[in-house]
């Protein structure tokens, strides 16, 4: 077996014409990831700056009464991990800033199927485009190829009468083939890891560990495939025809297929109907900024007999605060509540795309890729949950303030210092941990894994009596 | 040795071998002449274990082929019309390479031995093989079979495409070979160059052997008017 796969080297290296595709498609990775990197730090950068500004704008508030502040708001970044680099995934459509303020929430606008398009767009040169679809197909070529020229003239009944039975010859071309990708592979990686030292640590190697494992699997199931193939028909277009058939209808039909399907089993709400749901809701609480609302008069008289006192003028707080607290946290729960069956939904597409997995590998591929990537919808959704935890935070300061700090209840002219808005903590990016996507994207993974025992069997027990007459 | 004993193919309704018998000795050269369809490949493919008989039985230095292909490969050569081999190795590589299949270790100057006595000179064996003319070709193909020390060579149309001095040289190659104790089976159209080669001659038609005769008892005139006679009846 070391012999064959030492052999097919040694021809892909001699043979100009494959040497020179193969220098072709490292530089044209090459570029790609300096591209995706130099857009990194751009995008870090004017982040980071912006994030600053802003921060110093709050900071630099003189004087200003807390519920303007709350209107005046902020904005959150969305950090851009190391690795989208490899795989953009969905960023590009949900955009990384998000602004921050009293009364609204942010919404997550697309369906967990959707994702699944975003990255397959062809167009602007993505470490990710050439990953999944270019590079395979270099790999169905060369497997054809190599089948195709040991069939050709009888020199695969020259190597079998040396003792070496067809599947074994087989199963060699497939490892020396997928050893090839993985070097393309690894070296991909490695110019990666060369821009990203500054910013590499344990979580992130070992996402790009599994991000390496998910293609290395993807890359041997499209090659064993083409070995098969190849190898059990004998009509050379036909073989060659079947395997691009079975490339496009793992990468663009059955995508698409996913995508229409999974949106009508789990059909999430159109944003008019989400926003009328919301607002039908939310109308149903205390409305901050109508003192004769009636929910608010009865906040009014729990809170008036709290302090034992008759009326609002005789509050020693500010009561505007507390009402508009009360009005948040109700919008708080509306928004729990219909952002929880919206998650549901999303996490049953998920499940949904993920088990189409069984007859797509690229589904599972794609799948992993943007996960370990943290480009896909759960990432965002992870943000936008610390996003509006974090504006609940917030406003509560500013409405704390409001209420607390010293006015009375009208007195909207009452403006908090700078001390208080310097104490207001920042906004503090998690980032999702391994363990969370790894639990998240295991199902992919054993999925590649068995695609690829089932082209391992394939490939054994499939090619050891094929026509070579 | 090759032994056939009643050996029949059929595909579909048609009948590539039919009731063949055939024995080549050790040392013999068997040429086996017919026309396109007369199953002097199918022949060599049943031998070579590729192809199973309908019925009958094919030894091969006295081993069952149906039972064990794989081990009776081990003392096969085969030589097809073309030696297709890597041709961005050189001629040295390609055999080198084959015997490492084979499980086969020379060293170099051994490998190179090995390619001069089947007709190859020095200042080829460094040469890539997409340089080689056919016959060149066909040496290493002999040099591979040679090195693997085949008792049985098997040449399916050899001398096609070949000069005339490369076709010489590829008689007397196999001769020597012969003369070692190969045995010696070549399916051909080269009428002459069989009644040169070959101690044994056999016709084919439709898949039966219609005639066994002695190079040596024939010119090839005769030979040739033989052969006619039987296509044409």
């Amino acid at each position: 077996m070391k012999r064959i796969i030492i052999n097919e080297w040694r021809l892909l290296y001699r043979n100009k014409t494959q040497f020179g595709i193969m220098c072709g498609f490292m530089i044209v990775v090459i570029v790609a990831i300096f591209l995706s990197h130099k857009q990194y730090n751009v995008q870090y950068d004017s982040f980071n700056s912006a994030k600053n500004e802003l921060r110093a704008q709050w900071e630099n508030i003189d004087a200003m009464n807390p519920h303007s502040a709350a209107h005046y708001g902020t904005y959150v970044f969305k950090p851009a991990n190391l690795l989208t680099h490899l795989d953009e995934g969905v960023n590009s459509i949900t955009g990384n800033v998000l602004r921050v303020e009293g009364h609204v929430q942010n919404e997550m606008v697309h369906s967990e199927a959707s994702q699944m398009m975003f990255t397959s767009k062809f167009g602007k040169l993505k470490a990710s485009l050439i990953f999944q679809y270019i590079i395979p197909l270099l790999l169905i070529f060369s497997a054809f190829a190599s089948v195709y020229s040991e069939k050709q003239n009888d020199r695969l009944k020259l190597i079998v009468l040396q003792g070496i039975s067809p599947n074994r010859i087989m199963f060699s071309k497939a490892l020396a083939i997928w050893l090839y990708s993985n070097i393309l592979l690894i070296i991909t990686l490695l110019v990666y890891l060369i821009f990203s030292t500054s910013n590499l640590s344990s979580d992130l190697l070992l996402r790009l560990v599994l991000f390496f494992v998910s293609y290395s699997l993807y890359y041997f199931i499209i090659i064993g495939l083409t070995i098969f193939l190849s190898a059990r028909i004998n009509k050379t277009a036909i073989a060659l025809t079947s395997m691009i058939g079975i490339w496009m209808l793992w990468t663009v039909f059955i995508p698409s297929m996913v995508l229409s399907s999974v949106e009508d089993w789990h059909p999430l709400p159109s944003r008019n109907a989400f926003k009328s749901a919301m607002s039908e809701d939310r109308s149903k609480g205390i409305d901050g900024h109508n003192p004769s609302d009636e929910r608010g008069k009865a906040l009014e008289t729990k809170v008036l007999s709290e302090y034992g006192v008759d009326s609002l003028s005789q509050l020693p707080i500010n009561f505007d605060g507390i009402r508009m607290q009360e009005d948040e946290e109700y919008g708080n729960l509306v928004w729990d509540k219909h952002f929880g069956n919206l998650n549901d939904i999303l996490q049953d597409q998920k499940n949904t795309v993920q088990y189409f997995g069984i007859i797509n590998p690229f589904t599972s591929l794609q799948n992993a890729s943007i996960g370990l990537a943290g480009s896909d919808n759960l990432h965002h959704q992870m943000f936008l949950r610390q996003v509006e935890d974090y504006r609940r935070v917030f406003i509560k300061a500013l409405n704390d303030e409001h209420a607390y700090g010293g006015s009375k209840t009208g007195d909207w002219g009452w403006k908090a210092n700078n001390d208080f808005f310097k104490s207001v903590a920042d906004f503090d990016y998690q980032p999702i941990m391994f363990k969370t996507v790894l639990k998240h994207y295991l199902l992919d993974i054993c999925l590649l894994i068995l695609w690829t025992g089932i082209v391992i069997v394939l490939i054994i027990f499939g090619t050891n009596k094929i026509a070579m007459t | 040795m090759i032994t056939l004993q009643n050996i029949s193919k059929s595909y579909k309704d048609q009948t590539a071998v039919d009731n063949l018998n055939l024995n080549v000795d050790s040392g013999e050269i068997l040429g086996l002449l017919g026309a396109n369809g007369a199953g002097k490949s199918t022949t060599i493919n049943m031998i070579l274990g590729l192809i199973k008989p309908d019925s009958g039985k094919i030894t091969v230095h006295d081993i069952d082929v149906d039972k064990s292909p794989e081990y009776s490969r081990q003392f096969i050569g085969y030589i097809p019309e073309n030696v297709n081999l890597y041709n961005y190795l050189t001629g040295i590589e390609n055999l080198n390479y084959f015997c490492l299949l084979a499980g086969l270790k020379y060293s170099k100057p051994e490998l190179q031995d090995i390619l001069e006595t089947c007709g190859l000179d020095k200042d080829s064996h460094h040469r890539k093989i997409s340089t080689y003319s056919k016959g060149m070709r066909q040496k290493v193909g002999i040099a591979i079979a040679y090195a693997k020390k085949a008792k049985v060579l098997l040449l399916d149309e050899p001398a096609s495409g070949l000069d005339p001095l490369a076709s010489n040289e590829l008689s007397v190659l196999l001769k020597q070979l012969a003369s070692n104790g190969t045995s010696i089976l070549m399916a051909s159209h080269d009428i002459f160059r069989v009644r040169e080669v070959c101690n044994r001659i056999g016709i084919l038609k439709q898949g039966r052997l219609v005639k066994t005769l002695n190079s040596n008892d024939v010119s090839a005139n005769e030979l040739e008017s033989l052969y006619l006679q039987y296509m044409k009846n």
